[in-house]
């Protein structure tokens, strides 16, 4: 239990909870994008289908599903003749305010604003309607009664509260909720939209990179993200791997950067690919405001917002990769984007990597760890071990060989709770769930029940 | 010449990718897109500058400084220069198909002329001496100038001496080489054919996105993507050797 890997202030050992999905592994359940909620209690996935699942933390510790719904359905554009995909790509909570959860999510086009609230009663003694809905005779009512509430079983549901379509005509990659908990951002490829909750029927432009003559695109925003605390900055990244920190006091329309973070590129080691492996697939601000994470393919970054010249610290993800970038290319593989996280305390960073691996790196003592996310690796409740990719021959038997890795199995989505050491990762259609058993928080010790299977999805109510 | 099969492989692969993602569900991602040209820019930069120095080794300092030239009067001689390159020369053509026959050896096949400082030092070596001074022109009447302007400015961000002119490919054929190697001739088909396929893209990103009409918002050249695309389709008809890559895809 002692062993330090990611130099976790507690520790680096974390337990499994593995929710499979489905046995047989169908394209439209490839989870696309994992958020807690802003108090950790909820976590929300969306799949390639369009699907959310949202799962509440029990008093237990353990994550259940809490509920379904279709978000996204997929749509036809008839003046393009294109199809819009009705994959989630991005799940951003609102703050709880009272019982119901508020959430926004968002395909290629389409941002809807989902309110998912308890239902525990029903009125039932309706003057007008039977028990089942009918509509009764009038000339047969003989007197008049006041309807009750009565208990009855616990009933989720979820219903879309607003639905903000038509601003975007490039594809949505990024949502954000600024801090003022009224207005929301929205990025496509070449555009940024401020929009207000309450109101569907229009947006801001705040960003617009589209060039007169699109024969002059050389870059296309990747991600969004208002500061956390401070409701005038956000900050976007670029395909070209520069990320832009705007205010929006200062001018209405923000293609002018307050600061521009770009470390200049060695030119020794340029290839084909050195372009490509720049662009900024995540950008994350930390909890405490002061520092930037941006993913890039082959490594992490963190930045300073004081210091736009170079990054404070950079993290070498897969640099073994760097040698194998033309197969990567041919494959797509160099195409995927990684998201990245902070821990609660921002100590700690996480992204993840092939193989279905992922790595957390520790700020302070430089140490990092590579875990694995994977049925046949995880027994529920089992600590999970350090793995290691080695470039030559293999000198440990729990070594793995940078070809034998498997690029189909990537984890692309994780995210990591906003206080706590837990973590989601998402790989394929499964959710792993990890809890660092030493956290002092207290949820989570030895006392934990034992789950004998994996829950489905249609079959768990909440529990 | 080892880079020169590599970028070869790689342009071929980026153009695959191109034309898979007109077909793709859910419309054309403008970001992966704009990585593969950048990467197929990159790649033709490498096998042109490549071809050069293996080629015309001769001409080399004289064409070092005649990418000066250009590179300092870019904006002011493109226009002039897409008049002066005339056809010169008439044995200059264009390789549209593979006819499997072999080709004439003084070929010399050009896709789109640049200035007509670049097409003379083409011939400084004296293996090229035998072949045309001339740059063909049939690329002439497909892209207006403006197209040239527009790459160079894309590209101005990154300049290599030899790369000043991107939609340029002169190609000369050296007797020595295509005579003894059929595979030879059919690379430098292939490459004609890439060439005209890069001339498409390199006549601006909307090249790329011309069936795409969610991004011709802007589109102010019809023409040119409209000949673009109607190129782009008869090369993809006619390309033997490309079918290959762009079904293996």
């Amino acid at each position: 239990a002692a062993k330090n890997g990611a130099g976790c202030s507690n520790s680096c050992l974390f337990q499994r909870h593995g929710f499979n999905f489905h046995s047989h592994p169908n394209s439209a359940d490839v989870i696309s994008t994992v958020e807690f909620s802003q108090s950790g209690e909820f976590l929300a996935t969306g799949d390639k289908g369009g699907r959310v699942v949202i799962f509440q933390r029990e008093p237990q510790g353990e994550y259940n599903v809490y509920s379904t719904f279709q978000s996204h359905d997929p749509e036809f554009d008839y003046l393009k003749s294109l199809e819009i995909e009705e994959k989630i790509n991005k799940i951003r909570w609102l703050p709880q305010l009272h019982s119901a959860l508020f959430l926004l999510t968002t395909n290629d086009k389409t941002i809807k604003l989902w309110k998912v609230s308890e239902r525990d009663k029903q009125p039932e003694g309706y003057n007008l309607k039977d028990e089942e809905g009918r509509v009764k005779d009038i000339s047969k009512i003989t007197s008049l009664q006041v309807p009750v509430l009565r208990p009855m079983d616990l009933l989720v549901e979820a219903s879309p509260r607003r639905v903000f379509s038509n601003a975007h005509a490039y594809h949505i990659n990024s949502i954000s909720i600024n801090s003022d908990c009224e207005t929301y951002l929205s990025a496509d490829d070449l555009r940024i939209n401020l929009w207000n909750l309450s109101i569907t029927d229009r947006s801001f432009n705040i960003v617009d990179l589209k060039p007169d003559n699109m024969e002059d695109l050389t870059e296309v925003i990747t991600v969004a993200e208002f500061h956390p605390h401070h409701c005038h900055l956000l900050a976007f990244s670029s395909s070209t791997g520069t990320t832009r920190l705007c205010d929006m006091r200062s001018r209405a329309l923000c293609d002018q950067h307050a600061k521009l973070f770009e470390e200049a590129v060695d030119p020794a080691s340029r290839s084909f690919f050195s372009e490509l492996i720049s662009s900024v697939s995540d950008v994350k601000f930390s909890h405490s405001g002061r520092y930037l994470l941006t993913r890039d393919y082959l490594s992490a970054k963190v930045w300073d917002l004081n210091m736009e010249k170079k990054p404070v610290e950079t993290y070498q993800v897969h640099d073994y990769l760097r040698s194998k970038l033309c197969t990567l290319y041919e494959s797509d593989c160099i195409f995927d984007k990684f998201e990245c996280a902070w821990n609660g305390t921002d100590s700690v960073i996480m992204t993840g990597a092939y193989n279905n691996f992922f790595r957390m790196f520790d700020r302070a003592s430089r140490r990092d760890v590579t875990l694995e996310a994977s049925r046949e690796v995880c027994k529920r409740r089992a600590v999970l071990r350090p793995r290691r990719v080695c470039i030559g021959r293999k000198r440990r038997e729990s070594d793995i060989c940078v070809d034998s890795l498997d690029f189909r199995k990537k984890v692309l989505h994780t995210a990591w709770h906003p206080t706590d050491n837990i973590i989601a990762i998402a790989a394929r259609n499964n959710l792993y769930i990890f809890q660092d058993r030493h956290s002092p928080s207290g949820h989570h010790g030895v006392h934990r029940i034992e789950q004998e299977t994996a829950p489905q999805l249609e079959d768990t109510p909440p529990q | 010449m080892e880079y020169k099969v590599e970028a070869h492989r790689i342009m071929s692969i980026s153009l695959g990718k191109i034309y898979n993602s007109r077909v793709q569900r859910g419309g054309i991602k403008l970001h992966k897109n704009l990585l593969v040209s950048l990467v197929l820019r990159s790649a033709r930069q490498v096998y042109l500058s490549d071809y050069y120095a293996g080629v015309c080794l001769n001409a080399q300092h004289i064409e070092a400084k005649e990418w000066e030239l250009m590179d300092a009067d870019r904006e002011k001689l493109i226009p002039a220069s897409e008049r002066h390159v005339g056809a010169e020369d008439g044995r200059a053509s264009r390789l549209q198909e593979k006819d499997g026959d072999s080709l004439d050896p003084s070929d010399v096949a050009v896709t789109s002329p640049v200035s007509p400082a670049i097409s003379e030092t083409q011939c400084g070596s004296s293996d090229c001496e035998t072949d045309a001074d001339a740059a063909v022109t049939e690329g002439d009447s497909r892209q207006p100038p403006k197209d040239h302007a527009c790459s160079h400015r894309k590209r101005s961000a990154e300049e290599t001496g030899v790369s000043e002119t991107p939609v340029k490919r002169t190609k000369v054929t050296p007797n020595a080489i295509v005579a003894n190697n059929e595979i030879e001739e059919g690379e430098e088909m292939d490459t004609s054919n890439v060439s005209n396929l890069i001339t498409i893209f390199g006549s601006g990103f909307s090249g790329l996105l011309s069936k795409d009409s969610a991004k011709s918002e802007s589109e102010t050249d019809d023409s040119d993507s409209g000949s673009g695309q109607i190129c782009c389709e008869q090369m993809l008809k006619n390309l033997n050797p490309w079918t290959t890559a762009i079904v293996a895809f």
